[in-house]
């Protein structure tokens, strides 16, 4: 962020939302071991640990995953994903616990160390019913482990953002094999149907949530392409001047990615919609103080230059635009990074800052 | 030895290895790769064991090579940077 490292920057809402978090949890497993105890009387106290915390690492997993496409679509959920680093690691933490007490409880106590009796101890890869399923939950704690470890923005600078994007989009290969992992499971053990039902729910509403989104999405950048092929090299017409309500931005396509025009106190200026930080999208954000703010995680950056206020130093390309006839035109080359741009009045007509 | 076993024994050397990678880059890799972790809180340097320990032969080479943090390449970054070239 071009500062000096902190281990988490706190603030009063972090510190709740941690709180809620971490009490969400205990409540739950509470819940979740009190049900389970009168349903089914003979599991051991061990069972019952090891079930809710396996379910309720499904459950973080399941509302981590929804929060994305939630928050498009309702900025109402931005809370949320703006700290869903912290659901990720309470996730990773959850399922650690599970993982770890069960192989203890099933592969502890003989002669062959645990973890080579987690891989050897069923073979059976052959057979539906008797599937090894515990490897396969093996695999998926490795992959949300090694994401919960290189949460810190450290690593998203120092592994390059397309490694550390690679490794973070492995969450969808975690949640395939935590799907196998519970449904095999399921067949072997007599924890009822009511996981199984849901895993089946869930990833219903999962992937109905992810399709729309990309349609939603598709749709819009295809719209937006014709347009930008239309005007070629030249100026393009972007929107009208009132499609802008103040402090917020229209987003079009520009240059191969979006490009969002901010209307500030009667001004417009456009900069590319993608953040610095996450390719977070700028132009759902606001302009909160004279600055545009990232709604994933609040980077700012001043509309007219795109870079950072002291003491960061994020920049982010802008673009010429000019008004006329009511309508907002944009030039589609990006300036060189921390290029000033004439903030150019929404009622001017035909003035051109070049 | 089964293959599981020598696969297990391997596992265990690397983060063993990345165990004892991780102290020394905490306290001294990190700032060299990275100018803002130079000066960073105690609280930042243990959470990095964790991930140093697990991907200690990347961060170990660009420790080695003194590599710096890069800026992404985005497509309007490309495309402004060549405009910066063109009329420099
Ligand atoms: C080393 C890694 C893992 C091992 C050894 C392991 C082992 C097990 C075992 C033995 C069961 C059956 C428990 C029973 O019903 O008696 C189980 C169930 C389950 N596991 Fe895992 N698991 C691992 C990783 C994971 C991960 C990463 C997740 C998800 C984030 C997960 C989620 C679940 C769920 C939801 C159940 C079903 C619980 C139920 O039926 O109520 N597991 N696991
Ligand atoms: S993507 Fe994180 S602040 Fe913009």
């Amino acid at each position: 962020m071009g500062h000096t490292y902190q281990a988490v920057q706190w603030n009063p809402q972090k510190k709740r939302y941690d709180q809620l978090v971490v009490g969400g949890v205990l409540l739950y497993l509470a819940v979740f071991m009190a049900v389970s105890a009168a349903v089914f009387p003979e599991a051991t106290l061990e069972t019952l640990l090891i079930r809710g915390l396996g379910t309720a690492a499904l459950v973080l997993l399941h509302i981590i995953l929804s929060i994305g496409p939630l928050a498009r679509r309702d900025p109402r959920w931005l809370p949320l994903l703006y700290n869903r680093r912290h659901l990720g690691v309470t996730m990773a933490t959850v399922a650690f616990l599970h993982g770890a007490f069960s192989t203890l409880q099933f592969h502890a106590f003989g002669d062959v160390n645990p973890i080579v009796s987690l891989f050897t101890s069923n073979t059976r890869v052959d057979s539906i019913a008797q599937f090894p399923f515990q490897p396969l939950g093996a695999c998926a704690l490795v992959i949300v482990v090694l994401m919960a470890a290189t949460s810190h923005d450290f690593w998203l600078r120092n592994l390059s953002a397309p490694v550390w994007k690679a490794l973070h989009m492995l969450v969808y290969v975690a949640y395939a094999l935590i799907l196998l992992h519970v449904a095999l499971g399921s067949l072997q053990t007599e924890s009822g149907t009511v996981t199984p039902a849901a895993l089946g729910l869930g990833a219903v509403w999962l992937g109905a949530l992810h399709l729309r989104a990309a349609r939603a999405e598709g749709a819009r950048d295809r719209e937006e392409e014709v347009r930008e092929a239309a005007a070629a090299e030249g100026w393009m017409d972007a929107c009208g001047v009132d499609e802008i309500p103040e402090g917020r931005a229209k987003v079009v396509v520009a240059a191969g990615d979006r490009v969002a025009i901010f209307r500030s106190e009667g001004h417009l200026s456009a900069l590319s919609s993608v953040c610095q930080h996450q390719n977070g999208p700028l132009g759902e954000g606001r302009v909160v103080d004279g600055l545009v703010v990232c709604p994933w995680h609040g980077f700012q950056y001043r509309p007219r230059c795109g870079t950072s206020p002291e003491p960061f130093d994020e920049r982010v390309p802008t673009f010429r635009v000019r008004v006329e006839d009511g309508r907002v035109l944009l030039d589609p080359r990006p300036l060189p990074l921390g290029t000033e741009t004439d903030p150019v009045p929404v009622s001017s007509a035909g003035s051109s800052p070049a | 030895m089964t293959t599981i076993e020598v696969l297990v024994a391997l596992t265990g050397l690397y983060l063993a290895v990345g165990a004892v990678f991780s102290i020394p880059f905490a306290l001294v890799g990190a700032g060299r790769i990275d100018p803002d972790a130079r000066a960073a809180t105690w609280g930042f340097r243990l959470l990095l064991l964790p991930g140093a320990a697990l991907l200690w032969p990347i961060l170990a080479r660009r420790w080695a090579t003194g590599a710096q943090p890069a800026e992404e390449r985005t497509p309007h970054k490309c495309a402004a940077r060549d405009r910066t070239g063109a009329e420099a």
